[in-house]
């Protein structure tokens, strides 16, 4: 048996997981980033991307948006703004936001708009791929 | 002894207002339901978030960071605060802005004049501000900064980060408090949060109050990276749970308000019923003590 370590990742509307793990696999910001029990203490923030952790040999996946990451020997604590299951994206809303955010961009913006759309572009792209690669 | 009709008149005019009362309850309470569930589902967020970020500032090692700039140079009578404030859009819901409206006036006698700069939430607060700055010229009001309290969303939480931290960044503000109403074990509690600037404690202390020094955790891919990135997150998060916090005090007072209200508006009704029917026993009463009077006068008369 693998060593374990207790994660617990909580979105700002819910707690989405709470319990033991024994591998985790994250997108930091210049790539991704396994963490397995013991792992020296590290704080990393995390864009919009693609998170997964294997709980008793079975990898689950899950989409997130930004958030940040604390690690410690013993635990590790990971804070989002969203976290959802493949099987929760409502792709239809989330092909809207893409359409939406991509029509956006051709219009001229300011700098701040300009990257509020390219974060809403980010997080809808994201959601897409991850409802598409694990869940059809 | 008061006059029927008015009685009467004042007994309609209670029910009518009776009924409003009841009819904000009605809703407030179904709002409350919602807001409470927003409450609970965000609260593991808000207290996580603070307690792992001031885990992470006791391992921080010393960066140079805007977010950390005291500016201990700039002198005490010239620091510009930033409040933002969270009220209620709609009054009616008892002493819940009454009580928050005092601790910001509070901390705002405590600083310089025309030192404090006000990002007020909620309509109320903001016509009270408005107001206030007519007679006494205190702090600078911010008339563009429009955000309701109604249904907080992470999206408006951003753009309100987004816009401290960037006055912050700029020099435009030195310091930067959150007030707003906590709720502790179903207690409202108006409390003052700072926001900005970030402290970082290289020591924690250890039970016997001796200082122990923490090791210090690495950063991916630099310290000074990720605090751009996590402190916009961290402040974002701050707000929003803030406002989630604020929002189901504001139901939950209202509800209450609401509820006492309509109790005693049910009582007045009752004494008024009182009264109403002793004045109509008396007036009966007299009545016929009259048409007595009269009908005995008429026999004696036709008795002579």
């Amino acid at each position: 048996m693998a060593k374990t370590f207790h994660l617990q990742i909580i979105a700002s509307d819910r707690v989405f997981y709470d319990g033991d793990c024994q591998h985790l696999v994250v997108t930091a910001l210049d790539g991704q980033l396994g963490i397995l029990g013991g792992h020296e203490a590290l704080v990393t923030s995390l864009p919009t991307g693609e998170l997964k952790y294997l709980v008793d040999g079975k990898w689950h996946y899950a989409a997130t948006s930004e958030g940040f990451m604390e690690v410690m020997p013993e635990f590790a604590v990971i804070l989002v703004d969203t976290c959802e299951l493949p099987e929760e994206i409502d792709i239809k809303r989330a092909q809207e936001a893409k359409r939406r955010a991509e029509e956006k961009l051709r219009q001229q913006q300011s700098i701040k708009e300009y990257y509020h759309t390219q974060t809403a572009l980010n997080k809808a792209m994201n959601r897409l791929k991850i409802s598409q690669k694990h869940f059809k | 002894m008061p006059n029927m009709r008015e009685i009467r008149e004042r007994i309609e005019s209670i029910k009518q207002i009776l009924k409003i009362t009841n009819a904000m309850y009605l809703i407030s309470s179904s709002k409350l339901k919602k807001a409470r569930k927003a409450h609970d589902d965000t609260m593991p967020y808000f207290h996580k978030l603070q307690e792992t970020l001031e885990d992470i500032l006791e391992h921080t090692p010393h960066v140079q960071q805007k977010y950390f700039n005291r500016r201990e140079d700039i002198p005490a009578e010239k620091r510009k605060k930033g409040y933002v404030i969270i009220t209620a859009d709609k009054g009616l819901c008892g002493s819940y802005n009454h009580n928050i409206l005092k601790l910001a006036e509070q901390e705002l006698a405590k600083s310089y004049e025309n030192s404090c700069y006000l990002f007020v939430l909620g309509q109320v607060g903001r016509m009270y501000f408005k107001r206030r700055n007519n007679y006494a010229d205190h702090s600078v009001f911010d008339g563009q900064f429009l955000y309701t309290t109604q249904n907080p969303t992470l999206y408006r939480a951003r753009e309100i980060a987004e816009l401290v931290l960037e006055k912050f960044g700029n020099g435009e503000l030195d310091e930067v408090y959150l007030v707003f109403t906590d709720m502790v074990k179903n207690e409202f509690v108006p409390k003052v949060v700072r926001l900005l600037p970030f402290e970082r404690r290289h020591f924690g202390k250890d039970k016997d109050g001796t200082l122990k020094k923490l090791p210090k955790a690495s950063f991916l891919p630099s310290p000074e990276e990720v605090m751009n990135y996590l402190i916009p997150n961290y402040a974002k998060g701050l707000i929003y749970g803030a406002m989630v916090e604020a929002f189901c005090c504001e139901q939950q007072a209202r509800m209450t308000a609401m509820d006492s209200a309509s109790t005693s508006a049910r009582d007045m009704i009752k004494e008024l019923s009182l009264m109403y029917n002793r004045a109509r026993q008396a007036a009966i009463t007299q009545e016929i003590s009259e048409v007595a009077g009269g009908a005995n006068a008429l026999k004696t008369e036709s008795a002579q």
